[in-house]
């Protein structure tokens, strides 16, 4: 067993051997968090959920997947084609590489660096890119399906994406502050004794209300606010080309809680240096925490109620900005002051 | 370095092939699109050069905010494509000529370069660091922060000049708008907002 | 970057810092911020000044030699700073009736005041492109303040587009320099034109971009067709600035980049400004003959104006750069005073243009048609008063310079300055001897009424006391030509 892995992971089957081993169990999680979603949700409304497919409905995802694959794509009419086509694939694209550069784990029983496909000096940037190109699939979407709630979604949806960009780059750059490096495998080692999420709190909280606002989530899904303006930017979508968005909009779901495990909860790291947690694999808990931030997505679009756009925006840009603005500059001053700045 | 040159040539074309594009595409929405195809390819060149963060930087700035904005007015604006088209032959030549003008200065230049003119005979001002020592991230800020802070500074201000700017050209106090005042809101207490009265029975308000 | 670097740079931190805490201010404080953000503003500009004039290190480089101090660009800012100064003080009573009250508008003059204070003091072709930036992004917002003016919004929107032109072209010649010289630091840029040997085209053609770009921001032709367009859209005071400070200050930096780093190849770029300086002196004087409006005339007439001025500077020699800040000095003067009096042009508190208003104004406000009259005597150049030394400085350097090419520039200079005289002359003709049609507004701000008797009192004491401002510029310009 342990010599298939090896080979997969020499030089030649470096790329396709961890390529596959990231992305099939992500698929997987993908599929199986829409499934969760609907249990949660459920849950919380005092209703079953799915529970007819296979064992505790646990097949449901499939059953969908098949159901999906075999209807009918259908383009409307003026609406411009190649565009309308390719922009479900970039959101689903754009959702799978940036798993890249997310470490998973470190050492350990068949690699001696951290478990990661591209361990590079600018990984936060990296991901930064990526999630920022993320609005292009909106945005394409909503102009080539030449249809009104479409394009007023996707404008809603870019005008949003944008504006929690800026408060997310700059907790960012709070927390590259104190590591010294773009590094992810550095951001997770430089947390082995102390989480960020403890000295950070309130950077944690910006940050994961940034991430819902990112990933179109409620209580920030405006763009689909199917009470308004039918199913926002994928209204005209149907078949594969849907469940593209809706697979590549869960892995987004699921790539921010990776991405916020990283920076705040440790990343691969036990939460304390007791031994029999230490026992656990790392990838086990990076797993655990990004389940966890994940059940706080579901419970969140399950409990609040949805922002209108004016508030929306006031709080990117008149409380989420001038707070995390301060926030680093109130680092970077501690910081110097007692002299823990990183590479000094 | 088979995989590099590949690389290279792949993400050259495609930058090139898109950059056509942006003039030649017939929908000003497709010619962003193809913009944007093209600061990404070229985001990949500089990745190849070692040049990792300015490629980072390329696409979040450039892809992800700028190109947004250009996407945003062109789809609003909604453009007559074939009005567009109508000055074409009308300012070719006007074009041509400084295209032309252009062209000929770039490559007596160029021209001049090969033939040994420029005279380089003083050290670079600012070596690059070896890459092995110090990460390109490094090595900027290692410049921008201390020799060039006049400059990093003035950018800042010009950025500020453009906020501001774009405020006074926007802004516009409107009448009959309602506004939220959350503050008034939430401070709003029962004795305010509810008035008890005792209604005799039979007899209204 | 040390204490000192900052200690010389005092004069522009104090600036930005000015900035800032207004900023704030009027942002919490709103519309009732406007007036005293402006008073408080000109206030700045004076200290500033002053602190220029103290200034406290050794003259040198600074800012890891992307900024110079030295007697040259100190005496460029306090020219811009005093100049910037009154502009705002001649804007303050529009600020209520004009500008919407926006606390914004006297910021704008501080950002471009700041521009132009780093544009001056540049070593580096990257500080010298980034001072223009902040100073050209400034004015594009404030020549578009009154945006529900269609014809100011043309003129913002028309500023911008040829001003971003023009930044281009300083952008791409400064790129050839660089190829050419492998540096941007104008010590360097001089340093390989030396070892160049003749070899020089490169930089040559990276140059001429440059001159091209600057050439816009003084509005020489062939780049002027932006000028009547926003002189005429932009509310008046704001056109006395547009007219003053960044010309000067663009002007000054025309001076230091070519004398500077370039001061090898005076051969070849004179015949380039000689060219650009006839031409404008050319249209400026003819141009403006048909003009009826009296802001359209007034960009004409800077057009020329600034002609005159590169003829100091084709000249290339200490003497011509002295001629071209005396000149630029007494210009910024002369219409600063000229716009006090356009802006009391007022019928029913709305604002005229039409110089056909000015008729008869001798009768209603004799002060004021007394000060318009020395302002365009001063401006046609007529001997006792300050505009004819400045003409004269720049003819002689001409002249003394020698060559075919400079007394050609001379002689025209001279012939388009009668043709000049005939519309300034028909203005005072129309002041003196025409009759009135309406009364204008009879209540004037007293700040237009001071601005306009301070330049011309100023037009006489500068004739009286020439030699102390000609001393100065005789001191400010022998930096230049040291190295």
């Amino acid at each position: 067993m342990v010599d298939i892995v090896k080979f997969l992971i020499n030089p030649f089957g470096t790329m396709i051997g961890g390529i596959l081993m990231l992305l099939v169990p992500i698929l997987i999680g993908v599929a199986y968090y829409t499934y969760a979603e609907r249990r949660v949700i459920a849950a919380a409304q005092l209703r079953k959920g799915p529970n007819v497919v296979g064992p505790f409905g646990l097949l449901q995802p499939f059953a969908d997947a098949v159901k999906l694959l075999f209807k009918e794509t259908i383009v409307p009419a003026g609406s411009s084609r190649f565009v309308f086509i390719i922009a479900p694939m970039l959101t689903f694209v754009l959702a799978m590489v940036a798993w890249a550069v997310i470490p998973v784990g470190e050492g350990g029983w068949f690699a001696d660096g951290p478990w990661v496909i591209a361990d590079i000096n600018v990984g936060v940037l990296y991901l930064f890119a990526i999630s920022s190109m993320g609005v292009y699939g909106i945005i394409m979407a909503g102009w080539a399906s030449n249809s009104k709630y479409p394009f007023i979604g996707a404008l809603r949806s870019a005008a949003q994406m944008v504006s929690y960009e800026v408060s997310m780059g700059l907790i960012i750059v709070s927390v590259i502050v104190c590591v010294g490096s773009f590094n992810l495998s550095d951001v997770v080692r430089a947390q082995k004794d102390l989480w960020y999420v403890i000295p950070h709190f309130p950077l944690f909280i910006v940050f994961f209300v940034s991430i819902l606002a990112e990933t179109n989530r409620a209580p920030f899904d405006l763009p689909e606010g199917e009470s308004e303006i039918v199913a926002g930017f994928f209204l005209e979508y149907s078949s594969m080309s849907f469940a593209l968005f809706f697979l590549g909009e869960y892995a987004n779901m699921l790539l921010m809680c990776a991405i916020t495990t990283v920076l705040f909860l440790g990343g691969w790291y036990a939460p304390f240096d007791v031994a029999w947690l230490t026992w656990i694999p790392g990838v086990i808990w990076f797993a655990l925490k990004v389940c966890l931030l994940a059940f706080v997505f579901l419970w969140v679009r399950a409990t609040v109620p949805r922002y209108r756009y004016d508030q929306l925006m006031r709080l990117g840009w008149k409380i989420f900005l001038p707070f995390t603005l301060f926030w680093v500059i109130a680092t970077a001053g501690v910081l110097v002051a007692f002299g823990w700045l990183p590479n000094a | 370095m088979a995989i590099a040159a590949l690389s290279f040539y792949v993400f050259a074309f495609i930058t090139l092939f898109a950059a056509v594009n942006v003039i030649f595409a017939r929908n000003p929405v497709h010619s962003v699109l193809f913009l944007i195809l093209s600061f990404f390819s070229s985001a990949g060149l500089f990745v190849l050069m070692g040049a990792e963060f300015l490629a980072m930087v390329l696409v979040i700035v450039y892809v992800g905010a700028v190109a947004v904005l250009f996407l945003f007015v062109v789809m609003m604006l909604d453009v007559e494509v074939v009005a567009s088209r109508k000055g074409v032959a009308r300012y070719a030549s006007v074009g041509g000529l400084v295209g032309g003008l252009l062209l000929v200065e770039l490559v007596l230049i160029v021209g001049g370069r090969v033939g040994g003119l420029p005279n380089q005979t003083a050290a670079p001002v600012l070596p690059i660091p070896e890459m092995a020592e110090r990460t390109n991230t490094q090595a900027l800020g290692d410049v921008l922060y201390t020799d060039y802070i006049l400059l990093f500074q003035t950018a800042g201000m010009i950025l500020l000049v453009a906020m501001v700017g774009a405020i006074v050209l926007t802004l516009r106090k409107r009448s009959g708008v309602k506004r939220q005042n959350i503050q008034k809101q939430t401070l709003r207490t029962i004795d305010e907002a509810v008035e008890l009265k005792k209604v005799e029975p039979g007899s209204g308000l | 970057m040390t204490h000192l670097d900052l200690i010389a740079f005092a004069p522009e931190l104090l600036m930005a810092a000015a900035i800032l805490v207004f900023i704030l201010f009027g942002a919490f404080t709103g519309d009732k911020a406007a007036r005293p953000v402006a008073i408080a503003a000109v206030v700045a500009m004076l200290i500033a000044a002053f602190l220029v004039a103290n200034q406290g290190t050794d003259d040198g480089n600074f800012f890891n030699n992307l900024v110079a101090i030295n007697d040259f660009t100190g005496a460029a800012k306090i020219l811009i700073l005093l100049v910037s100064a009154a502009s705002l003080f001649l804007a303050l009573p529009h600020i209520a009736r004009d500008i919407n009250k926006r606390f914004e508008f006297p910021l704008l003059y501080l950002f471009a005041t700041l521009g132009m204070m780093i544009l001056v003091s540049a070593q580096d072709l990257m500080t010298l492109y980034l001072g223009l930036e902040l100073m050209s992004l400034s004015l594009y917002v404030l020549a578009a303040l009154r945006r529900e003016l269609v014809r100011a919004s043309e003129a913002g929107l028309k500023y911008f587009v040829l001003g971003a032109l023009s930044s281009g072209m300083i952008l791409y010649g400064s790129s050839i320099i660089y190829g050419y010289s492998g540096a941007t630091n104008f010590d360097l840029i001089a340093g390989a034109l030396t070892a160049s040997d003749g070899n020089n085209i490169g930089l040559l053609v990276g140059l001429v971009f440059v001159i091209a770009g600057l050439a816009f921001k003084v509005s020489a032709v062939p780049f002027h067709m932006w000028t009547p367009d926003v002189y005429q859209g932009a509310p008046a005071a704001v056109t006395a600035f547009f007219a003053g400070a960044p010309k000067l200050a663009a002007m000054m930096v025309f001076v230091r980049v070519l004398v500077g780093p370039f001061g090898d190849l005076t051969a070849q770029w004179q015949q380039v400004i000689a060219l650009i300086s006839m031409a404008s002196m050319i249209l400026g004087a003819f141009a403006a003959l048909n003009q009826r409006n009296i802001k359209r005339l007034m960009a004409y007439s800077s057009i020329a104006n600034m002609g005159y001025a590169l003829i100091g500077l084709a000249a290339g020699t200490p003497e011509g750069v002295q001629g071209l800040m005396a000149y630029m000095t007494i210009y910024a003067v002369m219409t600063l005073g000229t716009f006090a009096v356009i802006m009391l042009m007022r019928r029913e508190d709305r604002p005229l243009e039409n110089i056909e208003d000015l008729a008869g104004l001798i009768n209603q406000k004799p002060r004021m048609a007394a000060a318009m009259i020395i302002m365009m005597f001063s401006l046609s150049g007529i001997p006792p008063l300050a505009g004819f030394f400045g003409k004269l400085m720049v003819f002689m350097a001409a002249i003394n310079e020698g060559s075919s090419l400079m007394i050609a520039l001379a002689v025209v200079g001279a012939l388009t300055s009668v043709v000049a005289a005939f519309y300034y002359l028909r203005i005072i003709k129309l002041m003196v001897f025409d009759p009135q049609p309406d009364e204008l507004d009879h209540k004037d701000a007293r700040e237009w009424s001071i601005t306009a008797g301070v330049a011309a009192a100023l037009l006489i004491v500068l004739t009286l006391g020439f030699q102390h401002l000609h001393a100065w510029f005789v001191g400010a310009s022998a930096v230049l030509f040291t190295g």
